[in-house]
This record gives C-alpha cells, structure tokens and sequence, in this order.
C-alpha cells in the first residue's frame, strides 16, 4: 500500500472523506438488501459450513492429498450424509403433521373444548365465549401444521438454494487464503500488523467457538436421542420420531437457557398426543432425561468442547435471542447467540490491539 | 521467487515448496520515513527487503531515537517474532521507497498443520539461523569478558 505521511489537516480531510464513503457503502447495502437477502444467507451458510470442514480439509492436505480433492471428498461425504438423513426424515415428518392435524381435528380438540366449555360455564356463565376461543385456536393449530406440512412437500423448491450452498462452500474453504490476503492487501499499513494480527485472533476463536458448537450439539443430540430410545423401549414407545426429536433438541441446545427448553416440548407434546397408558409417569421420565441431558452437558461435555472466550451472561443471551427472532425468525434466534460471540470476541480483540499497537 | 529463496529461512527448499511459501506471504509497499512495525508492538512476523533500504532505531524514553542498523535490498528482519508474540525490541523505519515481503506466525503455523513437511523445514533452518546468532552472540560476550579481564589486570 502506498502510505505517504500527510499533513494533520491532510489526514482529517482522509478520514472524513473514508467516513462518508463508509456511511455511503453502508447506505448502499441497506437499500440493496432485500434484493441480495438470499445471496447473504447462502455466503453466511457457506462460511458456517467450512469453519466446520476446514479442520477435516487440512488434515486430508496434510497426509498427502491436494487441497481440492480433499474439500471435494469431504463436502461429497457431508452431502450424501445431509441427503439421507433428509431422505429419510422429511416423508416421516410430513406423515406426522398428518397425522397430528387429523388428531387435532378429532379427539383431543373436542375433548379439550367440552372441558373448557365446562369450565366456562361454571365459573363465567359464558359457554360460547368457550366455544368461540377453541374455535380459533383449532384453526390456528391447523393452519400451523398446514404450512409446515406445505413447506416441507415443497422442499424440491429449496433445492436450487440448497445445491449453491456446496459449491460456495467449496471455494470458500479452496481460496481462503487468497481471499484473505485480498482483504489484507487493501489495509493501509499503519493498521497492518494490527489486521492481520486481529483477524488471525478472531478467526481462531470463532472457529474454535463454532466447531465446539457443532461438537457440543451432535453430543447432546445424540444423548437425548439415547435417552428417548431407551424410553421407547420401557414404555412401548410413546415418542415418535425420537431421532428427529433427539436432534432438534441438540441444535436447540446451541440457545444457551432457552435451547434445553424447545428440545423438551415436542417431545412432551408428542407423547400427550400418542396418550400412552402411563402418561404421568412417561412425562417425568422425558423431564428426567433431558434434566440429566443437561447435567451432563453442563458438567462434562461443554467444558470440555465449548471455548469460554464466548461466555455469555444470560441477560445478553435472552435480549440477543429476542432481537435475533425478530430480525430472522427461528433461524435468526438460532444464528444470534453465535453471531453475538463473534461480535463479542472481535470487540475484545480489537480492543486488545488498540491497546498493544502503536497507531502512527 | 528468487528473493525469497536467498533469505536463509527457506534457502533449503525446492521450488514446489517455494511456490507454496510465495501463496503465505504478503507483499507491501513502504514510502519513505513510514514505519514498518514499532518497537513494543506484539511481534508478528518477518520481513524481507526486495527493494530499498530500511533503519532499525531504538526509540528511547524522552522521544528520541537511537540509531542501530541499516537494512538493504534482501536482508531481513524481525524473524524472533515468528516464534512468539514478545513485544518488538527495535523499530522499523523504511530509508526510502521500499517493497517488503511479511511472513507471519499466524501463516508459518497453519502451514506447519497443512503442510508439516515444509513447516518443519522452515522451523529447522530458523532454529539454525537463530543458533547462529547465539553462537555470535557468546563469542562477542566472551570476547568483551576476555578484554574487560585484561583491562582490571
């Protein structure tokens, strides 16, 4: 980079002008949004992907292999994976929000709207207020399960979206050090070490953050599904899909506090609705198993694969949650306790080379 | 290319190794009197001169600097950093227009995962070249000693 030293008046007329253009840029980008929202979320996915694939990549490199051919085994492997646990689960998910829509339309909504009428009756003199309200709320349930059902009937459409991911996430881990050095080479040198040294900081604990995610997640997935199973076995299986339960609730789990709780109702609801023979006694063991998915998690597992660089109070966590769900819905909840850990680590690091380097 | 390979830290490697070296390393260009890194900066990397000159000062407490060496055209500097992030002991100043290639920890180490062959390559001729400058380094002191011995006698 060409850095001439300039006149102090010279350097605030630089900044002023870079600040204009920043708020230009950033104008720009705010109203393009809506036309580059996709191309957002596919670059953003891709990037997730091969923080997560790098390691596998490198090693592969590392014995031998050229660096293609090892991205291009490991993204074939991941996808076969991806595409039959797809295969496999959407035809079964579709079967049970039919199943659970027809349920809702028969016994449980009008045993739960007698009831109700009942209570209404008794205590307010109102029975078709009771009468109205479930009537909304039936249509609400199905309405729910009609568009999940529409969604996941209509997967083939995501698929042109879903076929980009891949290949983005090829040449994302490929050139990722060319892209780098791209970005580097356009830093002036007064804030060169101070970049590089900073980006090289944060892309090693995001990277360590996000894979001891994805570990911390196929963990507890993987015990909720054991623990699911064996109840299964002990109560003649009152939860269905507990593989898919099992796993949501290991993704889930990557919501610090509110996580836990979203992996334990659809299994609840599902056991309600399959109205096993000991319902009581199924329930506390389904509390139980995710109470001790927890512990063990909490105690064993996170400490272990979770870097503590990003940890966060829970007050950060809910407030971040929430603005994530209103920017992006589940995804946005689900992407706003990891985007807030970057956010977090790039602040301290940037912090900490403000403080070492000697800005001229 | 060829300034890469008379640096002393990859003089033992072949050209495919080189090529490799080249894809890690950062090219700059310095304008006269801009500083490349300052003393107690955390240390980062190394530097090699592929054109110009550089001045190596010590900045001293009351502002003022302390000349220590002139750099030329293919000599470098500052490869302790690429061993660990102790503050820079010495500033960096370019003399005149300067094209400068980095090498830097952060890379030297994602290549010694990458590419352990070739990492260990380059970590066992720096270890040479810092033993090297120990081994100078003692006999100076043991020089100084010798004659500090004869001038008490």
């Amino acid at each position: 980079m060409n850095n001439a030293p300039v006149s102090p008046a010279g350097q605030i007329n630089k900044t002023v002008w870079r600040i204009f253009f920043i708020l230009l840029g950033m104008a720009f980008l705010f109203l393009i949004y809506p036309y580059i929202k996709t191309v957002v979320l596919v670059l953003l996915i891709a990037w997730l992907i091969s923080m997560l694939l790098n390691p596998l990549v490198d090693y592969l490199e590392s014995i031998g292999l050229k660096r293609s051919l090892a991205i291009l085994i490991v993204v074939i492997i991941i996808l076969g994976l991806v595409v039959l646990m797809v295969a496999a689960l959407i035809p079964a998910v579709i079967s049970a929000v039919e199943s659970l829509s027809a349920k809702l339309n028969a016994d449980m909504i009008k045993g739960l709207a007698v009831q109700l009428e009942q209570l209404f009756e008794k205590n307010l003199n109102n029975a078709a207020l009771a009468r109205d309200l479930i009537a909304k709320l039936q249509q609400l349930g199905t309405d729910m399960l009609m568009k999940i059902g529409f969604f996941l009937k209509n997967a083939g459409s995501y698929v042109a979206f879903v076929g980009i991911v891949p290949f983005v996430t090829f040449f994302m881990i490929k050139d990722k050090r060319l892209f780098k050095r791209m970005l580097i080479s356009q830093v002036p040198n007064r804030y060169f070490e101070l970049f590089l040294n900073v980006l090289h900081k944060v892309g090693d604990q995001v990277t360590r953050y996000i894979q001891g995610q994805a570990i911390d997640a196929l963990i507890v997935g993987l015990l909720s599904v054991l623990g699911l199973f064996i109840i299964n076995l002990v109560f003649d299986h009152p939860v269905p899909f507990f593989f898919f339960i099992g796993m949501l609730a290991g993704v889930a789990n990557m919501i610090p506090y509110l996580g836990p709780v979203v992996g334990v109702v659809p299994a609840i609801l599902l056991a309600i609705l399959s109205s096993p023979a000991n319902l009581g006694t199924v329930l506390i063991w389904i509390v139980v198993v995710f109470v001790l998915v927890q512990v063990i998690d909490n105690n064993l597992i996170s400490p272990l694969v979770v870097s503590k660089s990003v940890n966060m109070h829970p007050i950060t966590v809910v407030i971040a949650v929430v603005i994530g769900g209103n920017i992006g819905g589940v995804i946005g909840m689900l992407f706003a306790v990891p985007a807030w850990g970057i956010i977090k680590v790039t602040m301290k690091e940037v912090g900490w080379g403000l403080r070492n380097y000697k800005l001229r | 290319m060829r300034v890469l390979s008379s640096v002393p830290i990859f003089s033992d490697l072949d050209g495919k190794e080189l090529i490799e070296v080249e894809k890690i390393v950062h090219r700059r260009k310095y304008k006269k009197g801009e500083p490349i890194f300052r003393m107690g900066d955390p240390g980062l990397g190394m530097y090699i001169i592929v054109e110009g000159a550089v001045e190596i000062i010590e900045e001293l407490e009351d502002e003022d600097c302390k000349h220590l060496v002139d750099l030329e055209k293919g000599a470098f500097f500052g490869d302790l950093a690429l061993l660990d992030e102790a503050p820079r002991s010495a500033s960096a100043i370019a003399k005149v227009d300067c094209d400068i290639i980095g090498f830097f920890r952060p890379d030297l180490l994602d290549l010694l995962y990458r590419k352990p062959h070739l990492g260990i390559k380059i970590l066992w001729s720096l270890a040479k070249v810092i033993g090297e400058r120990l081994r100078k380094t003692n006999e100076q002191l043991s020089n100084l000693q010798r004659e500090m011995k004869v001038c008490d006698e």
